[in-house]
């Protein structure tokens, strides 16, 4: 069935954005994410499609409401506590 | 988009994945630092800018650009990038074509050769709309093209990356290559600017 | 010896029909609608194989099509192009239920 991220020729998002500062990065953590991201596929503990895969698959609403990073690191969690690279919920109390 | 207080929790949540991640050997503890260091210094749109240069300058250039991507860009010392195997596809602009990037599905980009993808390359916005009413999109970006000239959305959906080569703009045939690349802007290589 | 293409440059396809379970590379608003091959683009493993985590993904062709706005929304002068796998691709007459 579609998913959230599926977009294209949606209505309803309204005007572009078109403003840019040029930052790859908002915080520490976005690019931290972003590197994790890169070393985790180079380990092969997932691959690119599964990463996509996870993001799809995020409950709509939250899917919306996240940051760019914010996807990426619920993927990243979502995969590695799959795969039991990690406990579930263990980053919770962090 | 979040708060400063989500931002504290998340900070900390990756902060601890790292530790874990270190702690069970699976990523080394300079390793996201490195990465991150190399992703910064490596992508640009400079890089593109400069491959754009070159093929308004070198005719034979051009054709080996145009025929494949990838090669021709590793010629410029720019190896195709990415984790998986990524073949490039330059899409030429002529006085009859207009070309622009998207990828409807999440955000595939070539990173580097147009460095971090801003904001709204990657926003629902874009990615809805570009691909249903391209013009009103480059509307939006202050572009508007002649009637008779047609618009091609290449929406990447597998492991091509799409760079747009700008048209070379008039009055510009005394400038050299380096002075050439410095007209070009990261959003000409989206198809979003003119150049 | 490469093996044949199922597809070469110009050839018309209608894109696959079937809302799968799974993730796919081929975007909703693109199926069961004909386009025409611009040309193979390089054999990838299947990504709604490859994204269960399953190493057997089947190594497909993969082909850039051309898609004309009116064919895609029924309107608009655009086209668009889409980079699809073998599997998303069959040829225009054929039965794509």
């Amino acid at each position: 069935m579609a998913r959230m991220n599926d977009v294209g020729g949606m209505t309803g998002f309204g005007a572009i954005d078109t403003t840019d500062d040029a930052e790859p990065f908002h915080a520490d953590w976005e690019a931290r994410v972003f590197a994790l991201q890169r070393a985790l596929l180079v380990k092969k503990v997932f691959n690119l499609d599964e990463f996509r895969d996870a993001i799809e698959t995020m409950e709509p609403a939250a899917y919306l409401a996240a940051s760019y990073y914010e996807r990426w690191f619920h993927a990243i969690r979502t995969l590695l506590e799959r795969k039991g690279v990690i406990e579930a919920g263990v980053l919770d109390h962090a | 988009m979040s708060g400063d207080h989500d931002d504290a929790v998340i900070s900390r949540q990756v902060r601890l994945l790292e530790s874990l991640l270190e702690e069970r050997g699976i990523v080394g503890g300079d390793t996201v630092d490195e990465v991150i260091d190399g992703f910064l210094a490596g992508a640009s749109p400079v890089n593109g800018a400069k491959v754009v240069a070159r093929a308004w300058t070198d005719p034979a250039f051009k054709e080996r650009l145009l025929a494949d991507g990838a090669a021709a860009v590793g010629e410029l010392g720019f190896a195709a990038g990415g984790v998986q195997h990524q073949r490039l596809r330059v899409a030429e602009n002529t006085d009859s074509v207009h070309n622009v990037i998207v990828c409807t599905l999440c955000s595939c980009y070539p990173l580097r050769l147009l460095g971090p993808s801003p904001g709204w390359y990657k926003s629902e916005a874009y990615r809805s709309r570009v691909v249903r009413e391209p013009l009103a999109v480059l509307a939006e970006f202050g572009v508007t093209l002649p009637d008779d000239v047609k618009v091609t959305v290449w929406d990447s959906s597998a492991e091509t990356r799409y760079m747009v080569l700008p048209r070379r703009p008039a009055g510009t045939d005394g400038l050299s290559e380096p002075d050439l690349a410095t007209l070009v802007t990261r959003n000409g290589l989206i198809g979003t600017a003119l150049v | 010896m490469p093996d044949r293409l199922a597809y070469a440059p110009g050839d018309v396809v209608r894109t696959y029909r079937h809302d799968p379970p799974h993730h796919t590379r081929l975007p909703r608003y693109a199926r069961g609608k004909l386009g025409v091959v611009v040309e193979p683009e390089g054999r990838a493993p299947l990504a709604d194989i490859r994204s269960q985590g399953r190493d057997d993904a089947p190594v497909e062709m993969v082909y850039a099509v051309r898609f004309a706005a009116r064919d895609l929304w029924g309107e608009g002068d655009h086209d668009v192009v889409l980079d699809l796998s073998e599997s998303y691709l069959r040829k225009a007459d054929a039965d794509v239920r």
